[in-house]
């Protein structure tokens, strides 16, 4: 994961901080396709995404003074869509974290469980990341599909780094479990419940 | 070690840490451990399929609305305009080339000359007087190039529409479809740029779609000919072009 340099950042923020619209757009042009991607597949759909990506840029705006330069621009806007997705979602996901946590992937690797072949399309994958809770689809995202490093995620998402490895395992470990049941090419399409219903 | 002492190491082995090295009783483990294997295995193709995820692409005209959200928000045109001192247009002669470039690729060398000529004509004049003429000769160069595109247009509807060679129904339907929404694309285009006249997003998506307009109308024609000389294989292949756009 590179970011374009601080002295650029440092530029970019003064022009932002003076209301500079070639500025924000300049901004949108480097980051806009994969905080619609992160947003898209945090809240689930195209509506919602979009409306989150206009809200990350009136936050940008709001909050532009308060960047001091200590991480990257980038990371530090990625945080700013995080959070607000995360706020968007926490309610539904609090109640989707209580469906799945008597889920215990780590049974999936002891002798004596049976796991059938995994196999992994991307559709599938989709669908499963789409049911993961909200932290660990979070860090999974912003690590395994948006390539961050693990101090960049602990960063955008306000934990520890070693807190983001953690997440971003369980996630991997969740998935396969879905992956891995019978029914995943037909349950899938209907969603959240599919774990629910597992548990 | 059991295959839960085991997942501690998994993780590592997953990204492929550098330095990570299993120590002896892991790695006794993990070549007797069927079940480990798989499960690493398996986490390895998640990670690796996760890199290749497509990504959706930002709709259009998104820019638009984020910057009319911008333009909406309490305090940030005050900001702008302390900034500017109330001018906010800017065009840049990075996009007027490619503009021009655009132009010239697709409508033909006919305007060539008289485009170069007014290019020469707006740089010598921008040489000399000051930023308020430099942004208008701009301004009247973008024109230009607009009316340019709407001529080849109009001209390429006027042969399309002129030519006695009937096509499918389900061809001209699709045809009508395609240039319905690239005229939709036109209109927005269009309004965003009279909204803000100085977004790149707003000029490229104008000239894109006028590109995109007259690729469309050129190969109605090029359709038509086909049609014309009996070559099916031909026009098969234009239709499957148009269809697919």
């Amino acid at each position: 994961m590179t970011d374009v340099p601080r002295t650029a950042d440092a530029t970019l923020a003064r022009r932002l901080k003076q209301g500079d619209m070639d500025a924000y757009e300049e901004l949108y042009r480097l980051h806009a396709r994969r905080l619609y991607n992160l947003a898209w597949r945090m809240l689930g759909n195209a509506s919602d995404a979009e409306d989150a990506l206009q809200e990350v840029f009136l936050q940008v705006f709001r909050k532009i003074d308060g960047y001091r330069g200590d991480s990257a621009l980038g990371t530090w806007i990625y945080r700013l869509a995080m959070n607000l997705c995360v706020d968007r979602t926490r309610s539904r996901a609090a109640h989707d974290e209580q469906k799945t946590e008597t889920l215990d992937p780590v049974r999936m690797a002891e002798p004596g469980v049976q796991v059938p072949e995994m196999s992994v399309s991307r559709l599938d994958l989709e669908r499963a990341i789409a049911v993961l809770p909200e932290g660990y689809r979070a860090a999974f995202l912003l690590h395994d599909v948006e390539g961050f490093e693990h101090r960049e995620v602990a960063t955008i998402l306000g934990i520890a780094e070693g807190t983001s490895k953690s997440q971003v395992h369980k996630a991997r470990l969740r998935i396969r479990h879905f992956l891995t049941q019978p029914s995943v090419a037909t349950d899938a399409v209907t969603g959240p419940h599919l774990l629910e219903k597992r548990a | 070690m059991t295959c839960h002492e085991f997942l501690d190491h998994v993780p590592a082995l997953v990204e492929g840490e550098p330095g990570h090295r299993l120590d002896g009783a892991a790695e006794r483990h993990l070549a007797s451990c069927e079940s480990c294997q798989r499960l690493v295995a398996d986490l390895r193709r998640i990670t690796r399929t996760a890199a290749t995820l497509d990504g959706r692409p930002v709709p259009p005209d998104a820019w638009h609305r984020v910057a009319a959200r911008l333009n909406a928000e309490p305090g940030f045109a005050e900001v702008g305009n302390r900034r500017a001192g109330g001018a906010r247009i800017s065009y840049s002669w990075p996009w007027l080339a490619a503009a021009a470039a655009l132009l010239f690729a697709t409508v033909g060398v006919a305007w060539y000359a008289g485009l170069g000529r007014q290019s020469s004509s707006s740089a010598g004049v921008a040489g000399n007087a000051g930023q308020d003429q430099l942004v208008q000769s701009i301004e009247n160069e973008l024109q230009l190039a607009a009316d340019h595109y709407e001529n080849a247009i109009a001209g390429l509807e006027k042969v399309a529409s002129a030519s006695d060679v009937p096509l499918d129904p389900e061809v001209l339907a699709t045809l009508r479809k395609n240039l319905d929404l690239i005229d939709g694309a036109i209109d927005e285009s269009r309004a965003a740029l009279r909204s803000q006249p100085g977004s790149r997003v707003a000029q490229e998506s104008l000239f894109d779609a006028f590109r995109r307009k007259v690729a469309l109308l050129q190969d109605t024609i090029a359709l038509m000919n086909e049609m014309r000389k009996g070559d099916e294989a031909g026009a098969a292949r234009i239709i499957g072009d148009l269809t697919k756009s």
